[in-house]
C-alpha cells in the first residue's frame, strides 16, 4: 500500500472536526477563553501524533465570529495587554449541539461496521 | 520537539519568534494588509504566551505551524462575513452523506487549514445576488448595481463630515488645552491622554469606513510592545511609552487633522454633485405630472434659460419645462449622477486605504523590542 494513503485518514478526520473540537472547546470553558488557552486545551488532549497546528486556529476563530456562532471581547489582563476572548453564541451553541448529535450518530455507525472487520487486525 | 533545550533563544538579537514573525509577513506578502496585520499580531501575542508559559520558542513556533501553513489558513479567509453559511452543514459529516464524509477535502492538506479553505470555495450562491453582479458589469452604468458606490455615496455626502468635524474640534481643542497648560505641567498628561484617545477615535473611523467604503480593516490592534515577553506586568507608564513609540499614534493623530479639509471637499463635491443630478432628473418629473418647475415674479429685463431655450412665465408666474427638454434634462441629471456614483466610489477606493494603511502601520517585527 502507498504510504501517503497511511496517514489520509486522519488527515481528513482532523479536518472534519476541527470546527467541532473548538466550538466544544469554547463551550465547557466556565468563562470567555482567549485563543492561545483553546490552542493549549486542544493540544494537551490531542492523541499521540494527531498534527494540530494551532496557528491555524486564529483564522477558524475569526471565520466562526463573521458566522455568529462566537462572540468576543477583550478582557484586560493583568499578564499584558487585553486578549480577545471567546463565548458561544444561541447560534454558536444550536451549531454545536446539532454537530454532537451528527457525531455520536456517525461514531456508532462506523464502530458497528468496523465490528465486522476485528478478526483482520 | 526539536532543540527544546536552548534557553539563550531569548536573546532579543536572535529572538527566533521575531524571525519566524519576518517569515510569517513574506510568506502573506500577497495578502490584504489588513489580514496580513491581524495574522502577525495573532501569531506574535500566541508565541509570546507559549513561551511565557514555559515553552522553548523553537518548540512553540513548531506548534504554531510553518509559515506556509498559516499563511494558506488565513488566506481561505472570506473577505465578507455571512458566505460561509450555506457550506458550514457541508463541513459536518451529514447523515445523509456520510458515505462520503469529507468528499471536499481529500486533496486537502494535513492540517486543520483545509477546514476552512474547503470552505471558502463556496462563494454568495443566490440567484439574486449573481444577477447583481451581472448588472454590475454593465459599462459605466453598472456602478448604480454596487452597493460600495452608495454607501460611499453616503459616507461622503452624510456622515463623513460631520464626524471628521467632531474629531477635528476635538484634537484642535484637547491640543490647544495641552499645549497652553503645558508650562504648568498640566499639559504633559493631557497631550498623551488626546494621543490614547487619537487612537480611540482612528480605530473607530475605521470601523465606520470598513462599513461603509467596503475596505477591510484589522481586527486586532498591536499589543503593547515587548510586552508578555517574560508575563511582566504592564505598567501605566510603560504603556504610555508604547503609545508615543508607536507610529500609529502619530499617524492616527495627523489623519484627525488632516482629514477635515479633505472630507470638507469631499462633502461639497458629492453634495453639489448629487444635488445638480437630482434637480436635472426631478424637473422631467414634475411636468409629467402636469406640475410646473418654479415660479417667477420678474421684470421685462430678467430672462431665464434652461438648456439654451428661454424660459418665460406663464399669465400666473408659473416657469414650465420648454418643450423637448425633458429627455435631454433627465439624461444630464442620470449622466450627473451616475458620474457622482463613479466619483463617490473612486474617492471611497483611495481614502479607505489611507485609513487602512494607518491603521496596519506597526513596527517591523524586526525593530528591537525594548
Amino acid at each position: 500500500m502507498p504510504a501517503p494513503l497511511d496517514d489520509k485518514l486522519e488527515r481528513d478526520l482532523s479536518v472534519g472536526t476541527a470546527w467541532l473540537v473548538v466550538l466544544a472547546t469554547i463551550a465547557r470553558a466556565e468563562e470567555a477563553i482567549h485563543g492561545y488557552e483553546i490552542a493549549r486545551q486542544l493540544a494537551a488532549e490531542a492523541p499521540e501524533g494527531l498534527s494540530f497546528k494551532q496557528g491555524t486556529l486564529y483564522p477558524m476563530l475569526r471565520t466562526m465570529e463573521s458566522e455568529g456562532l462566537l462572540r468576543s471581547e477583550l478582557v484586560p489582563s493583568s499578564e499584558g495587554p487585553a486578549r480577545k476572548c471567546f463565548t458561544l453564541t444561541a447560534d454558536g451553541r444550536r451549531v454545536l449541539v446539532a454537530w454532537h448529535d451528527t457525531w455520536r450518530r456517525t461514531n456508532k455507525w462506523v464502530n458497528r461496521v468496523l465490528g465486522g472487520v476485528d478478526e483482520l487486525r | 520537539m526539536n532543540s527544546a533545550d536552548r534557553p539563550s533563544d531569548q536573546s532579543p538579537s536572535l529572538d527566533p519568534v521575531r524571525a519566524y514573525l519576518l517569515q510569517l509577513e513574506l510568506a502573506l506578502e500577497t495578502c490584504d494588509p489588513a489580514l496580513r496585520h491581524d495574522a502577525l499580531i495573532d501569531a506574535e501575542e500566541h508565541l509570546r504566551a507559549s513561551v511565557a508559559a514555559g515553552t522553548s520558542p523553537a518548540q512553540a513556533i513548531a506548534e504554531y505551524g510553518s509559515p506556509e501553513e498559516i499563511a494558506a489558513a488565513y488566506r481561505s479567509i472570506p473577505t465578507s462575513g455571512g458566505s460561509l453559511r450555506s457550506s458550514i452543514s457541508t463541513l459536518a459529516p451529514s447523515a445523509d452523506s456520510r458515505s462520503e464524509p469529507t468528499a471536499g477535502a481529500v486533496h486537502g492538506r494535513a492540517s486543520v487549514s483545509s477546514a476552512a479553505s474547503a470552505a471558502a470555495v463556496h462563494p454568495d450562491s443566490g440567484a439574486a445576488s449573481s444577477r447583481w453582479q451581472r448588472m454590475r458589469r454593465i459599462p459605466l452604468v453598472g456602478v448604480w448595481f454596487h452597493p460600495i458606490a452608495w454607501r460611499s455615496l453616503v459616507y461622503f455626502g452624510i456622515i463623513g463630515f460631520p464626524l471628521a468635524l467632531a474629531y477635528f474640534v476635538w484634537v484642535v481643542t484637547v491640543g490647544t488645552i495641552a499645549l497652553g497648560m503645558l508650562p504648568i505641567l498640566i499639559g504633559l498628561p493631557l497631550l498623551v491622554f488626546l494621543l490614547g484617545s487619537a487612537r480611540a477615535l482612528s480605530l473607530f473611523e475605521g470601523k465606520v469606513v470598513e462599513l461603509f467604503l467596503g475596505v477591510r480593516m484589522p481586527r486586532r490592534t498591536q499589543p503593547v510592545v515587548g510586552v508578555g515577553e517574560g508575563a511582566t506586568q504592564v505598567g501605566f507608564w510603560s504603556r504610555i511609552l508604547c503609545w508615543l513609540r508607536d507610529i500609529r499614534s502619530w499617524l492616527s493623530l495627523g489623519y484627525l487633522v488632516g482629514n477635515f479639509p479633505v472630507s470638507l471637499a469631499a462633502f461639497t463635491v458629492t453634495l453639489t454633485f448629487s444635488l445638480v443630478g437630482l434637480v436635472f432628473v426631478a424637473l422631467p418629473i414634475l411636468d409629467l405630472f402636469g406640475l410646473p418647475i418654479g415660479v417667477a415674479e420678474m421684470d421685462d429685463s430678467t430672462r431665464i434659460q434652461f438648456l439654451f431655450t428661454e424660459v418665460k412665465p406663464d399669465a400666473d408666474g408659473k416657469l414650465w419645462l420648454p418643450p423637448g427638454a425633458a429627455v435631454p434634462s433627465f439624461l444630464i441629471g442620470f449622466g450627473v449622477l451616475t458620474a457622482t456614483l463613479w466619483l463617490a466610489r473612486g474617492m471611497g477606493w483611495v481614502y479607505a486605504h489611507v485609513v487602512q494603511a494607518i491603521q496596519v502601520a506597526r513596527p517591523r517585527p524586526a525593530a528591537p523590542g525594548r
